[in-house]
């Protein structure tokens, strides 16, 4: 394949933000106007994009062949979310990221830059890691032929017994690595485009809350009986708050949730201490405050709101308090962005989510079976001091409940709600005689970007 | 726990035993499981997402997020109160964390297996019990029932280790989960050398066995343990050698090892020794008839001046038992009054 065929994609045409039909609720733009702070930019600007998808074949989801395509085009060929620097912090560090059946290794050189390579002996093709760890070189434990951490050959034993391998022949072919807010990607494909050009804005739309200066509080990894892509697809929209989460409705704005899409990533802005246009009456601030509180607080205080005061006020204040000790310039945030959930999504599978909501979701095939998946919950929270090391990885089996990881608090149960629809979503696509399944036009934008986005990794 | 579904209107309950109550705004109700379920009523269907979330597993087995970073997979120790009192002036209750637990008492229809039986059903545990006969067992049910435990029984011998297997799975599997297991039963004292069989069967394989059998569904709780009765009789002399306490002292010794072997899969093993227990029916009401001298010696012996009741020993394994011992396994903890006189390091 020629360079040239890896250039970048042609980007998404540009499109009015703000046309077609919309919820009747309170516009989120217009609850921004109610805030008590200034209120940024990033949360003021609309997008959209030429986004040609409304249906798509249901054999993305439930074949062997596709997710054959979707190895060869897309993890082939995208940049990724690997690992977090802080899980490779010292020289000889090394972890692994495995996507399909494939095995990358991420390595922190002497010179304290990350590599990363296939995890793979040039000898006979043994893993060079099973795990985790950190070694002054990079060592196969089958023959023991060994590299520098930069993936340069080191020696191997009877040297005189392999005349015909060159040193400079044998070093470890490299991946592309990057990083961004603390996260490191690979790239496998040698002519990928450059990760500043994929990542595009994203960046500047962190700048006020730089994940780069958060540790791993918790990490969660669930075995799904579904597709990797109907598990993210169901964290990518609000659309299905009032069918799976009703017992929050008095507090979420959830039809009229904002989606806004770029090149490579897009987002949705859910409020909450808002109600939702689906409730037939209007709910106290109290009622919102409540409805809210015992799912997304780790402690959930007898609070009233006071008169005069909205639930959105109160909410805020409570969370600069307790925001305070660990990220002083929260005084400065809005209520929006210490009420809300803004969740962005990076082509192909990473959702950090904005300001100060914890979450990050990384979504995979399960090897390469297109039946199950690996979904992962992290959370990245502010830290004072001494960087904090990151917990390990939690696995939790398909059948275990999500309260079974006690560091995720409260949202566990939010969490079960939505994955509960999952495994029945994949038996219902298996069951089905229609071909497609189909999409809001508005209130599903993001999924809607995710496959025009997956559709030219696709043509290529 | 109660919700009203903003949209249906309906409301869910959740009831003591898990399940949930729905009412629609006309009246008709239903009542079913956390995953949706139908168990009676005149409803037929509700909302999976609300019965899963206020009923599911998260109910008994959430704890909160510790304020601490937890580094992922770290046992925790399970909860015990949802509701701090502190705001009383620090006036803090212990909860046992025993409410809606699952415990099973072998020969717990009479004596100190039923004191036991008793005090865990007030605790709020659902209770299955085993005996031989199966009148005590009948009366033993309505007095647990009458506590508000679900109750499951058995009429068996424990000697019997298939009958005994067989009664703690299907009581697992009635009682949704098993998260207590106390091996109370014994062959009690007696000569002769068939007492040495009969005694190795009941107090030593009984106990072997049920630990066995148990340990399935303790290791599904996050909470699990095993209380095994010992005795005091394991610790000194006690009038002549005979099977009883050379059984007791062999399980004593086995519960230390299942202490150290079951600890990984979190469940806890200790053993409760009681000293001279007193009470209508048990063995000391038979030695003071029959043997008096013997009575009087170990009453004299007592350092508190009486023997122990039944409910005085099913405190210390009820606590033993509970979430609110979460750091204690291996432990033999003497309950006698005083009567044996070493020191106990």
């Amino acid at each position: 394949m020629s360079a040239e065929s890896n250039a970048p994609f042609a980007p998404l045409r540009a499109v009015p933000a703000g046309e077609g039909p919309r919820s009747s609720g309170l516009t989120y733009q217009q609850l921004l106007d109610t805030d008590t702070r200034t209120v940024p930019e990033v949360l003021r600007m609309e997008s959209a994009r030429e986004l040609p998808v409304v249906r798509v074949p249901i054999d993305r989801y439930t074949s062997r062949e596709f997710h054959d395509l979707e190895v060869e085009k897309v993890w082939k060929k995208t940049w990724q979310f690997a690992c977090r620097e802080d899980d490779i912090p010292e020289v000889g560090d090394h972890t692994l990221y495995e996507i399909a059946d494939m095995s990358v290794l991420i390595v922190r050189g002497e010179d304290s830059l990350i590599r990363a390579f296939p995890n793979t002996c040039l000898h006979r093709g043994r893993a060079l890691k099973d795990r985790p760890g950190r070694s002054p070189s990079l060592r196969c434990p089958f023959h023991s032929w060994e590299w520098n951490l930069d993936g340069s050959l080191k020696g191997l034993p009877c040297r005189w017994d392999f005349p015909h391998v060159k040193r400079e022949e044998y070093g470890l072919p490299q991946y592309g690595t990057a990083t961004w807010g603390g996260f490191v990607f690979i790239n496998m494909d040698p002519n990928a485009e450059a990760f500043e050009s994929f990542i595009g804005d994203l960046p500047t739309h962190f700048e006020r809350w730089p994940l780069e200066d958060r540790y791993t509080e918790a990490h969660v990894a669930h075995l799904m009986r579904c597709n990797w892509k109907a598990a993210q697809e169901a964290f990518m929209e609000a659309y299905h708050v009032v069918s799976t989460h009703p017992q929050i409705l008095a507090g979420i704005g959830d039809a009229n949730s904002q989606y806004d899409v770029w090149d490579n990533f897009s987002r949705a802005i859910t409020a909450n201490m808002t109600p939702s246009p689906h409730l037939g009456h209007d709910p106290s601030e109290q009622e919102m405050l409540e409805s809210i509180i015992t799912t997304s607080l780790d402690s959930a205080p007898n609070f009233r709101v006071p008169d005069g005061m909205t639930a959105r006020e109160l909410f805020a204040q409570m969370a600069r308090m307790q925001l305070q000790a660990n990220a002083p310039s929260v005084t400065l945030l809005t209520d929006a962005e210490l009420n809300d959930s803004f969740y962005y999504s990076l082509f192909p599978n990473m959702h950090p989510w904005g300001a100060y909501n914890k979450i990050v979701y990384r979504f995979r095939p399960n090897g390469n079976d297109p039946d199950t998946s690996i979904m992962e919950v992290i959370y990245l929270a502010p830290f004072r001091g001494k960087r904090p090391a990151p917990a390990p990885i939690h696995w939790l089996d398909y059948d275990e409940p999500w309260t079974e990881a006690p560091e995720l608090g409260p949202l566990a149960k939010v969490f079960a709600q939505d994955t509960f629809n999952l495994p029945k979503v994949q038996r219902g696509l298996k069951s089905a005689q229609h071909t497609h399944v189909t999409f809001a036009h508005y209130q599903e934008t993001k999924i809607r970007h995710f496959h025009t986005l997956m559709d030219q990794y696709l043509s290529r | 726990m109660k919700l009203r579904h903003p949209l249906t209107l309906d409301t869910y309950e959740v009831r003591t035993d898990g399940t949930v109550l729905v009412k629609t705004p006309d009246g008709v109700d239903g009542i079913f499981r956390d995953n949706g379920e139908w168990v009676r009523g005149a409803l037929r269907e509700a909302d999976p997402h609300l019965l899963g979330f206020i009923a599911g597993p998260q109910i008994k087995r959430g704890p909160r997020a510790p304020d601490v970073p937890t580094g992922g997979g770290s046992a925790l120790p399970p909860q015990l109160s949802r509701h701090s009192r502190s705001e009383n002036g620090g006036n803090r209750e212990m909860d046992l964390g025993l409410e809606g637990r699952k415990a099973i008492v072998t020969a717990g229809s009479r004596g100190i297996g039923l004191s036991i039986a008793e005090l865990l059903a007030d605790q709020g545990c659902d209770i299955a019990i085993c005996a031989r006969g199966e009148e005590a067992l009948q009366a033993a049910r309505a007095n647990l029932e009458a506590r508000g435990a679900k109750v499951c029984t058995a009429s068996l011998d424990v000697s019997d280790g298939d009958a005994l297997e067989a009664f703690v799975q299907t009581a697992g599997e009635e009682l949704g989960g098993v998260d207590i297991f106390v091996s109370n039963a014994s062959a009690g004292g007696g000569p002769g050398l068939p007492a040495w069989e009969h005694a190795f069967e009941i107090d030593v394989m009984g106990t072997v066995r049920g630990i066995g059998a148990a340990t399935p569904f303790l290791k599904a709780s996050d909470a699990g343990s095993v209380v095994v009765i010992g005795s005091t009789a394991a610790l000194e002399f006690l009038g002549m050698p005979q099977a009883y306490n050379a059984m007791k002292a062999a399980l004593i010794s086995h519960a230390s090892d299942m202490a150290q072997a079951l600890a990984p899969k979190g469940i806890r093993v200790n053993v409760v020794s009681p000293g001279p227990i007193y009470f209508e029916g048990g063995n000391w009401e038979m030695i003071k008839q029959a043997m008096p001298a013997m009575y009087e010696s170990a009453l004299q012996q007592c350092a508190i001046g009486r023997m122990g009741t039944p409910e005085e020993v099913a405190r210390a394994v009820v606590f033993l038992a509970s979430p609110a011992a979460s750091l204690i396994t291996g432990a033999n903890l003497v309950a006698d009054g005083g009567f044996t006189k070493r020191t106990a390091f």
